[in-house]
């Protein structure tokens, strides 16, 4: 009890201090801020009506963010069933599914902006580099879901199966991939909507997609051409949402 | 008479204590046999059932099944797994396939590697399957899916499946718990009479003595990991029935869960 107590008065301190320290040694001038007030009026102002005659570009790019997204997530998958398979205590020895573990962690570590920026050194602008980074960003989580998913299962019928010589392939066919597939169903869109979000950003690095768009326009002042790109991006993750969650309806 | 299985002196020991041990434990039962385990629960029972299925590792003595030694360091080689049936107490099935499919997956062990992960059953599989399936009164339910079934069901899936490995001997951890009397009675005479039918041993375990009676030929009484009796049903009394729940009435928590 006296050591909880301790415990949480330590938190306390710790987060307060995180913050004073952090107002203490930032640059925060609010005097700037307070000017900044009409420089911002003035930004929206010139956003405001967004110029509906970019529908073509608007279009083109949504449609390439989408083809990012789609295919970026199928890489993901595709990678994610042999190391999801490899990384489950189920399926694997210690030896193999610890390592896959660490990984995979690192994978996800790395940012998916950084994995953008080196692919785009390494083959060029365009969609590309956008579809390679996806996949090997998104990898890092979905192979993770996957050996969850796999090892989340309800052992009762697995030791039904092997008790009738059932192989391993048997098993993971009958017994555990009926129990597992809404989960990576689940999992599966959910990875594909986050692809989807992050995927609109990529443009800003020259990898592909709607991205390219917003940072044009902004560079080059032209803001009510960023407003209707931007209600096109706010848009579309909104009906992806509503896909997802009629889609999760159905896989549960 | 041929012999089913033959345990000499075997002895095992829970890392978690004293209940669900088995102390030298040693056990004749003939092919053809029908034979009851009776015991409270921890008495020893479901571990003895899971030795015979080859599943229990770290165990001392002898123990051959069906002509062949186990082996306590390794399972037995896959070729003979589907020659022992069992049926598991909280049945054990996949509750999102149907019936069917269910009862299929008993023939897995019986198909080559290559059909069962291809799911490629032959006429032969699927005709065992649906004898199986007419045999335990569920010819109708085969394509639902099992998850949207009753206990009783369910039980009779579960059973459907160890039939349809096609096995000799057919071990099943109280099968009927779960169930009230009059389906308990039912699903025992049914796996009774399949496994008759099939000359197929049956070793099931069970913790109320008026069913054991009905439907085993003899009874074999295990108590805090010994065997207390070795009987014939007819000679089975009741002041041993009592006393091999002795020590469960005095311990009201276990006493209990015996009598559920």
């Amino acid at each position: 009890m006296r050591s909880r107590g301790f415990g949480s008065f330590a938190a306390a301190v710790l987060v307060a201090g995180a913050i004073l320290w952090s107002f203490a040694t930032t640059d925060i001038e609010m005097a700037r801020l307070v000017s900044a007030g009409p420089r911002i009026a003035d930004f929206l102002g010139r956003m405001f009506p967004p110029d509906p005659t970019i529908m073509d570009e608007i279009l083109k790019g949504s449609a390439e963010t989408l083809r990012i997204a789609v295919l970026g997530t199928l890489g993901a998958v595709l990678l994610s069933v042999p190391l999801g398979l490899l990384a489950s205590e189920t399926m694997a020895a210690p030896a193999l599914f610890r390592p896959i573990r660490t990984l995979l962690a690192i994978i996800r570590a790395v940012p998916l902006i950084l994995v953008a920026m080196l692919m785009v050194g390494a083959v060029g602008l365009g969609p590309l580099p956008g579809i390679i980074a996806i996949a090997f960003h998104a990898t890092g989580m979905l192979a993770k879901f996957y050996a969850e998913a796999i090892d989340g299962v309800s052992r009762a019928p697995l030791a039904a199966l092997e008790s009738a010589g059932a192989g391993p392939l048997a098993r993971l066919r009958y017994a555990i991939w009926p129990q597992m597939a809404p989960v990576v169903a689940r999992d599966t869109i959910f990875r594909f909507e986050l692809n989807l979000r992050e995927s609109l950003i990529l443009g800003i690095v020259g990898a592909g997609g709607i991205g390219f768009y917003i940072q044009t326009y902004v560079r080059s002042f032209q803001y009510d051409k960023a407003a209707s790109v931007t209600l096109a991006v706010v848009a579309m993750v909104i009906a992806i949402e509503g896909v997802n969650v009629w889609l999760r309806r159905r896989f549960s | 008479m041929t012999i089913a299985t033959q345990i000499d002196d075997v002895s095992f020991a829970h890392s978690g204590g004293d209940t669900r041990a088995l102390k030298r434990v040693s056990l004749s039962v003939q092919a053809g046999e029908i034979v009851a385990l009776l015991g409270p629960s921890g008495a020893g029972k479901t571990t003895f059932l899971t030795l015979l299925d080859g599943r229990l590792r770290d165990w001392r003595g002898r123990v051959s099944v069906l002509g062949a030694p186990l082996d306590p360091d390794r399972p037995p080689p896959r070729a003979r797994r589907p020659d022992t049936g069992y049926v598991f107490q909280e049945f054990a099935l996949v509750e999102r396939s149907t019936v069917l499919r269910n009862v299929l997956n008993g023939r897995l062990g019986r198909m080559s590697p290559l059909r069962a992960v291809l799911g490629s059953s032959t006429a032969h599989d699927r005709r065992v399957a649906r004898d199986a399936l007419a045999d335990c009164g569920i010819a109708d339910l085969a394509h639902r899916r099992v998850d949207s079934l009753s206990g009783g069901q369910r039980q009779r899936v579960a059973i459907a499946r160890c039939l349809a490995q096609e096995p000799q001997l057919i071990l099943a951890d109280e099968p009927v718990s779960s169930l009230d009397p009059t389906r308990a009675a039912e699903i025992l005479a049914l796996l009774t009479e399949a496994a008759r039918a099939r000359g197929a041993t049956v070793l099931f375990s069970s913790h109320q003595p008026d069913l054991a009676r009905r439907f085993a030929q003899r009874i074999v009484g295990l108590r805090a990991g010994r065997i207390a009796f070795d009987v014939p049903t007819s000679e089975l009394s009741e002041a041993a029935t009592a006393d091999l729940y002795r020590d469960a009435a005095q311990m009201p928590e276990i006493g209990l869960r015996a009598v559920t």
